[in-house]
């Protein structure tokens, strides 16, 4: 987290009220049934865009703890599963590589 | 296992063996050349111009770009992508020996379609472009990739699979997921269904939860744009949290 002179909410606040009304659609109620089967819990995005809102208010530092709080148990459910493979630490070699033809060519 | 490892040659044989199953068309071309009358009689030049206006367009794919040139794999459409004929009802593929994107020109119908077969192929050229996937010798990272394919490109939305006359509303969406993984696998492998099955049974929590790049699974173009969104905006997200 960056130091409170330097911080500010990770989205904007326009950002989690965006996700709010989107979850709270019934579009997305259909959608989160189909791949889950359970209703979708919103509440969460309710509490981010009011914290980002009294932040922007009143540089509130309870807000900026529970923004931060908040996002980090985001990333978090990202990297609860082990993957599969192996991450890379460069792009393959042969990506931008000519294809074999165009070499035969040349 | 028809993925066993063997030394570089037999490994080379085996690449062009797999890609051989659903694109046999393209080794004999090579060499002999596409040019002038290959263009004239086939639906190549409406591929292209269905494929720029994709990757021009679409919210899915220009994600998917962005997070590829962020990852140092920049896509040249000349080069990463080729219109060509193709056996069967396959509509696409990635060759991951030429690092090419395969659209199969007699089966892509439509825009739309054009659309969720690019993001399919993307998210394919996505994993290999950021992880070590052993595309030939290990299934478990060739189902990986198809279960995510088909979770992120919109291949199972409600709407396809109603079109598919598969019925089902309660968690169908992985139900499809685990079904278009499966048939994808045999399509390009040759495998029983059972060996693809328990491949796909092993991977499924950890690779149906990894959503990179969208963050998300984007059911509309509405998702596939907050997740562009977001992904714009990465540098302030984690710098504040």
């Amino acid at each position: 987290m960056a130091d409170a002179g330097g911080w500010r909410p990770p989205r904007p606040c326009e950002a989690y009220r965006a996700e709010w009304t989107l979850c709270r659609s019934a579009g997305h109620l259909l959608h989160h049934y189909y791949v889950h089967g359970e209703r979708p819990a919103c509440e969460q995005w309710r509490r981010d865009l009011a914290s980002c809102q009294e932040w922007e208010e009143r540089r509130s530092a309870e807000a900026q703890r529970s923004l931060c709080e908040s996002e980090r148990a985001r990333v978090q459910a990202t990297r609860k599963h082990a993957l599969v493979w192996t991450l890379r630490q460069s792009p393959p070699a042969d990506w931008h590589l000519p294809l074999p033809q165009e070499e035969k060519d040349q | 296992m028809a993925g066993a490892a063997g030394g570089p040659q037999q490994q080379q044989q085996q690449q062009q063996r797999v890609a051989c199953q659903v694109f046999p068309e393209r080794r004999a071309q090579r060499g002999s050349g596409q040019g002038l009358l290959s263009s004239v009689f086939s639906s190549d030049q409406g591929c292209q111009r269905l494929l720029l206006k994709t990757l021009e367009t679409n919210p899915y794919v220009k994600l998917l770009l962005d997070a590829m040139k962020h990852s140092g794999c920049a896509v040249n459409k000349e080069r990463h992508f080729s219109c060509e004929d193709c056996n069967g009802n396959v509509s696409g593929g990635f060759d991951a020996s030429t690092s090419q994107i395969v659209l199969c020109q007699n089966n892509i119908r439509n825009e739309a379609h054009m659309n969720r077969v690019v993001t399919h192929e993307l998210v394919h050229a996505f994993d290999h472009c950021r992880a070590h996937v052993n595309w030939f010798t290990d299934v478990r990272h060739l189902a990986c990739s198809e279960v995510r394919a088909a979770n992120l490109s919109g291949d199972c939305s409600l709407v396809n699979e109603i079109f598919r006359l598969h019925f089902g509303l309660k968690r169908h969406h992985q139900t499809c997921v685990r079904d278009r993984a499966i048939l994808s696998i045999l399509a390009v492998r040759n495998i029983s269904k059972e060996v693809a099955q328990k491949a796909v049974d092993e991977v499924f929590e950890s690779c149906f939860n990894d959503q990179e790049p969208f963050g998300r699974i984007p059911h509309n173009k509405t998702y596939a744009r907050y997740a562009h969104r977001d992904f714009q905006n990465r540098d302030r997200y984690y710098s504040n949290i």
